[in-house]
């Protein structure tokens, strides 16, 4: 295979290789010499080393990871005969600087793995195992026809669904989404499991979810990092934490885990899980009585705070909020003091601290605190969520039109996610769109029509959607389901027909990041391997299928070329935000935008209905919340044990951890627990232990650390591969998140807010 | 439990066997002629270290270079077990095809000395920084042990029958050392360093260590009480020795697996 | 003057991520099992928390490399500014180097039956480039120094936890990890 051939020659580019002719002659030479004289001294001696590194031996080429991280790397790629030699980070990006990260140094095994699907395949049997080998022209037939199948049963294409998430940010990428609306109405799985409560809690606060540069916490004084982990989820943000201690802030960590950040960070605080909106306002209440508040903001652009400090002082006391969370209320004074003291101050709100019922409440309160204590529209403060500023592309991809008389969903539809940048037009159909959260439930629950058919791209959902057990059973009342993917994951397992797609290495687009402010192009460096295809090539395929079965049938253009749409992308409006003339600049490497300030809200006019920083929201209290960021319970234990399932730094959720590359350095999955609870069940470290609860069970190796909370238990999400039934989704349930569908269509998920037990084997 | 080096453990000992035997040849030149069969001892010691250095090639990844090995006298030791070991294999392949029945002396001591020399430099190159407990002398002195055990033993079926109660002695005094030091060598170890205990703990806690003693042992008893030497007896000290070689290389701790706890 | 380039390998900067074991795997695509760098974990003994704290290891390029002295056919040389150069093409698989390095550097691979190690990328050295490992840590934790000019400072060259051996005198200096302030409920 043209793959395994080039990836041996691609091993012999750097070493030096095996013994020449002349070092043969030399040596026979030299033995000679040798059993007669014991000394080296006649010897000649010869450094055989290899020749200095040329640049020019190379062909360069630009890319950027396309992965759901802070950290959207830009990437040198070094190719040479076609293939991928290596790849290193950007050094134009000061964000990148030169490195990316465990998984991103990873891409070149990915690219060229003997596990990679080479080509469509069929499975006779779900999860049977019987793969064949078919053309892309008979892929698209059995495909095509399912479609127009349902079509002609149901009179609409509602029957066909789409779930998609973040597995390629690649914006070309939203292509699929266009394929479908240029089949016809769909069923969409809108949402994000992400970070929906957040952003939903952002907007109802300040407007918009925008950050400020991560660059510049370096300015802080005071960082607190909560409930995120950018030790393992975004590696090269660490330098600026760095900085900003090394310039004399004080770096406060809290998470229910002692996290590789927060063995980094001065003080580390151990909260009860999804304590946190207690704990922020019990934070709060302490400036309010130390008359620490920043007054100019609160009374200038703010609104409402009379309101929420009048709550503060009839419901919230340290000694409650102490009660809630277990910190030590003087800790909470001392801090509190400090945040409210420093100048600026800043907080970096994590994904992880919102994937709770009460994650959207709680994430109102620590922007509360930051808000109350001035820090807002500061260089070097700011409630650091995320931001999409630099996502406003044209979305050519995206935006396709249904075919003339497509019938579809009629009713209210909201937003199909945080990154729909479809302005909502009234049309008298819509897709119908169901809770990506709840997708075991979704598909079971639909009806007129119900969901037939399946497409799977860019995420994992056996991986990554809860309830797994629920997950199979409803997938096995789909009659078709597609995925197209780069490995066989269980989700490829329970699919009918796969398709391979290409790697970031083989197609043009171009990406940005949802926390830092470059923009880097990812140019096509390598020929896409054996069969793959882009999903917009795959999409432009289908549209040729099916407007052969049936004319009409489908809008999307039958030619592309991914270049091409990528031009297409492109609009002055981004010109002028990174400056530059036109997107070819790109190809010399990564640029930032041009900030007027690396804060953002720096003019402090909010996107809120009154303009101001909202303590009191209507908006949120129309949509079933509390108007105030009000305490608000997390989810009520059920089971003995906590049950956290947070990030592995081995992968990017589904993606790299089945890598053998990277099992060299990660060699099986672990439950994490504390040494006292083990001693209790009579569990020891290494031992095998069973994790159960209402959802499932799994049986794993357990390590035993103080780094877990007692009565908690830790596994890191989500797979393992390489034969390993290892899936923490057998223990996560589908409970909502209180925020979430007032921005991105659903509410998120309680992740965090799960329970199980355990026993030895 | 690391790799158990099969061709290193049979290089080792049949190597050592085949200077032994010399040794043991110079040893009763010294005390007199005594009419043995020199010619077949010779034959034995050549081609127990014949198929010693060939075992040692497969140790190679690629043993047809193996030539080369001589390259770097000047510092290391495997270089010059190579070179001496060569010697040696020469010399004694050179007496067993021109010898007659009575060895010649002057070849006898230059076997002697290229075979102690080989010893020496085995000794060295087993004792690599790496493996803290055998960083010293004790290689070699494991070694030499196992050389006059299998030497003695080996030459009992050479010797002429005078030389038979010297034979004997040699071999009990040698298997009461051997038992003495590589009994109480690992029981040192236990309090040694973080490196040199986990290797007492090996060396102790594996059963294969246990065969090489109760091997050495149930020789000596065989002995305690005779005069000469059972023909059967060396091959029995061969497989007590064999074992014991096993343990050395499999149960030897190697510093890097420690890295990262304290030492 | 002459460099004696060596590794400084921050403990408190670092955060174990791996990312510097990877980019090495990612410029050299070693064979399965054969890693060159490794990111070994601290012990509770030495920090307090588990697998929070790690030592970041290739190659220590000794002032008197255990490698360089025992191969019988000179398959290893140390170059004027310190760089420790494994030439594979001469390597017969001994594995005495394998058995010797006191830090477990040279590695058996199984495809090309012989020894192999880091050689502190001196080919991008002598390009005026980082090692790939150095280059790609996110937090400025794997540093290359000049030991010949290097200012006396908080690094160590045999911390707890790595073994000690003057002998060999290796390279590599470190910087300890810090604790934080524990508040827990």
């Amino acid at each position: 295979m043209t793959g395994q051939a080039t990836r041996e020659e691609d091993c012999m580019s750097q070493k030096t290789r095996a013994l020449s002719r002349r070092q043969f002659l030399k040596g026979i030479s030299m033995a000679g010499a040798a059993s007669l004289l014991p000394l080296r001294l006649l010897m000649p001696y010869s450094a055989e080393a290899a020749t200095a590194f040329r640049e020019q031996d190379f062909q360069i080429f630009r890319n950027a990871c396309p992965r759901n991280c802070y950290d959207t790397c830009s990437i040198k790629t070094y190719v040479k005969d076609g293939v991928v030699q290596f790849i290193e980070g950007a050094q134009e990006s000061t964000f990148t600087q030169g490195g990316l990260c465990v998984k991103g140094y990873a891409y070149p095994r990915r690219v060229y793995s003997p596990d990679r699907i080479k080509y469509p395949m069929v499975q006779d049997g779900r999860r049977s195992g019987n793969w064949r080998r078919v053309t892309w022209d008979e892929a698209m037939d059995r495909i095509a026809g399912k479609i127009l199948e349902i079509k002609e049963k149901d009179g609409s294409l509602l029957g066909l669904g789409l779930t998609k998430y973040s597995g390629n940010f690649g914006i070309t990428n939203y292509g699929v989404e266009g394929m479908m609306s240029s089949l016809g109405y769909t069923t969409r799985f809108v949402g994000t499991p992400c970070w929906p409560a957040g952003i939903d809690a952002q907007n109802y606060d300040l407007g918009d979810m925008w950050c400020n540069d991560p660059e510049d916490m370096v300015k802080s004084r005071y960082v607190i990092i909560w409930g995120a982990n950018p030790a393992w989820c975004s590696v090269h943000s660490m330098k600026y934490v760095n900085e900003a201690k090394r310039r004399g802030a004080k770096v406060v960590v809290i998470d229910p885990i002692f996290t590789q950040t927060a063995a980094k960070g001065d003080v580390y605080w151990q909260p009860e899980a999804s304590s946190d909106g207690a704990l922020a306002l019990g934070m709060a209440r302490h400036i309010l009585d130390l008359g620490l508040v920043d007054s100019d903001f609160v009374n200038n652009h703010a609104k409402g705070f009379a309101e929420f400090a009048a709550y503060l002082r009839e419901n919230v006391t340290v000694e409650w909020a102490s009660g809630l969370s277990g910190i030590p209320a003087e800790q909470i004074r001392e801090v509190a003091e400090e945040f409210a003291n420093a100048d600026p101050a800043t907080i970096w709100i994590g994904y992880g601290m919102q994937r709770h019922t009460n994650g959207g409440a709680s994430v109102r309160a620590i922007d509360a605190l930051v808000a109350m204590t001035g820090n807002v529209g500061k260089e070097g403060g700011g409630a650091r969520y995320g931001h999409l500023r630099t996502w406003g592309f044209n979305y050519h991809a995206l935006l396709q039109k249904q075919p003339e008389g497509s019938l579809g969903f009629v009713g209210a539809a909201g937003p199909k996610g945080e990154f729909d940048f479809t302005k909502g037009e009234a049309a008298s159909f819509t897709d119908r769109t169901v809770n990506i959260n709840k997708t075991a439930q979704a598909i079971l629950d639909a009806k007129d029509p119900a969901l037939k058919m399946l497409w799977v791209s860019c995420k994992n959902p056996f991986a990554q959607d809860f309830d797994r057990p629920k997950l199979e059973r409803a997938f096995d009342t789909l009659e078709m389901v597609v995925s197209v993917e780069q490995f066989f994951t269980e989700t490829v397992n329970n699919s009918d027909i796969v398709l391979p797609v290409t790697t970031l290495f083989e197609e043009w687009t171009v990406n940005a990041s949802y926390w830092h402010y470059w923009v880097g192009i990812n140019e096509q460096a390598i020929k896409p391997m054996y069969e793959t295809k882009s999903n917009i090539e795959i999409a432009a395929l289908l549209s040729k299928k099916m407007n052969q079965l049936a004319p009409g049938s489908c809008t999307f253009p039958q030619d592309i070329d991914t270049r091409e749409w990528l031009e297409k992308e492109f609009n002055q409006g981004i010109y002028d935000y990174l400056g530059i003339k036109h997107w070819t600049d790109l190809k010399n490497g990564p640029v930032k935008a041009k900030l007027a300030s690396s804060a953002s809200w720096s003019d402090k006019k909010f996107g809120t209905p009154s303009g101001q920083y909202e303590f009191h929201s209507d908006l949120c209290q129309q949509n079933g919340h509390d108007a105030l960021p009000r305490y608000k319970e997390g989810r009520k234990s059920f089971d003995e044990f906590r049950l956290l399932t947070p990030h592995t730094k081995f992968g990017l959720h589904s993606q790299f951890v089945n890598f053998d590359w990277m099992q060299e350095f990660n060699k099986e999955p672990f439950l994490y627990m504390h040494p006292d609870d083990a001693r209790d069940k009579k569990i020891a470290d290494l031992d095998m232990v069973r994790v159960f609860n209402k959802v499932g069970e799994l049986k794993i190796k357990v390590k035993l650390t103080s780094n877990v909370a007692k009565k908690s238990l830790v596994i890191y999400e989500a797979w393992f591969g390489q034969g390993n039934d290892f899936n923490v989704q057998n223990l996560v349930d589908d409970e909502s998140a209180d925020m979430g569908a007032y921005k991105t269509g659903a509410p998120g998920v309680a992740i965090h807010g799960q329970f199980a037990n355990v026993e030895r084997v | 439990m690391q790799s158990m080096e099969l061709p290193l453990v049979l290089f080792t000992v049949l190597s050592q066997a085949a200077i032994g035997l010399v040794l043991m040849n110079a040893v009763r030149l010294h005390a007199g002629p005594d009419g043995g069969n020199d010619r077949k001892e010779w034959t034995l010691a050549a081609a127990l270290m014949g198929v010693g250095i060939a075992a040692s090639l497969f140790h190679l990844g690629h043993p047809l270079e193996s030539y080369r090995a001589l390259a770097h006298l000047e510092k290391a030791w495997l270089s010059r077990e190579v070179l001496a070991a060569g010697i040696f294999f020469a010399l004694a392949a050179l007496a067993a095809f021109t010898g007659r029945e009575k060895g010649s002396p002057v070849l006898v001591w230059a076997a002697v000395l290229a075979g102690l020399s080989a010893l020496l430099a085995s000794g060295m190159t087993y004792a690599p920084p790496a493996l803290p407990a055998v960083n010293n002398a004790l290689p070699t002195v494991f070694f030499l042990i196992s050389a006059v055990v299998l030497g003695a033993g080996f030459a009992s079926w050479f010797a002429a029958t005078g030389s038979q109660p010297l034979l004997a002695r040699i071999l009990v005094t040698a298997l009461v050392v051997g038992l003495v030091v590589r009994l109480t060598v690992p029981c040192a170890w236990l309090s040694g360093s973080e490196i040199m205990r986990q290797t007492g703990m090996a060396w102790l806690g594996a059963p294969l260590y246990w065969v090489h003693i109760a091997l050495m042992a149930a020789c000596l008893g065989v002995l305690w009480k005779k005069r000469t030497i059972p023909v059967w007896l060396p091959i029995l000290a061969l497989a007590g020795e064999l074992a014991g070689r096993a343990v050395f290389f499999s149960e030897t701790i190697h510093t890097a697996v420690n890295i990262g706890a304290p030492y | 003057m002459k460099k004696k380039y060596a590794f400084l390998v921050d403990s408190d900067k670092c955060i174990g991520c791996f990312t510097c074991a990877m980019a090495c795997r990612n410029y050299y695509h070693q064979e399965k099992g054969v890693v060159w760098r490794h990111v070994y974990p601290l012990n509770e003994e030495i920090y307090p928390h588990r697998e929070r704290a790690f030592f970041s290891l290739a190659c220590n390029h000794c002032e008197n490399p255990a490698c360089l002295n025992v191969c019988p056919v000179e398959a290893y040389t140390k170059r004027e500014d310190g760089v420790v150069v494994h030439h594979q093409e001469k390597c017969i698989g001994c594995g005495n180097c394998i058995r010797s390095c006191p830090y477990g550097a040279p590695v058996y691979n199984p495809v090309e039956k012989r020894a192999e190690k880091c050689s502190f990328c001196h080919e991008r050295l002598d390009a005026g480039l980082l090692p790939a490992c150095v280059q790609s840590c996110p937090t400025g934790a794997l540093k290359l120094v000049d030991l010949a000019t290097m200012e006396p400072g908080n690094h160590v060259q045999f911390p707890p936890g790595f073994p000690k051996n003057d002998k060999v005198n290796s390279s590599t200096r470190f910087i300890m990890p810090k604790v934080p302030t524990m508040v827990r409920r």
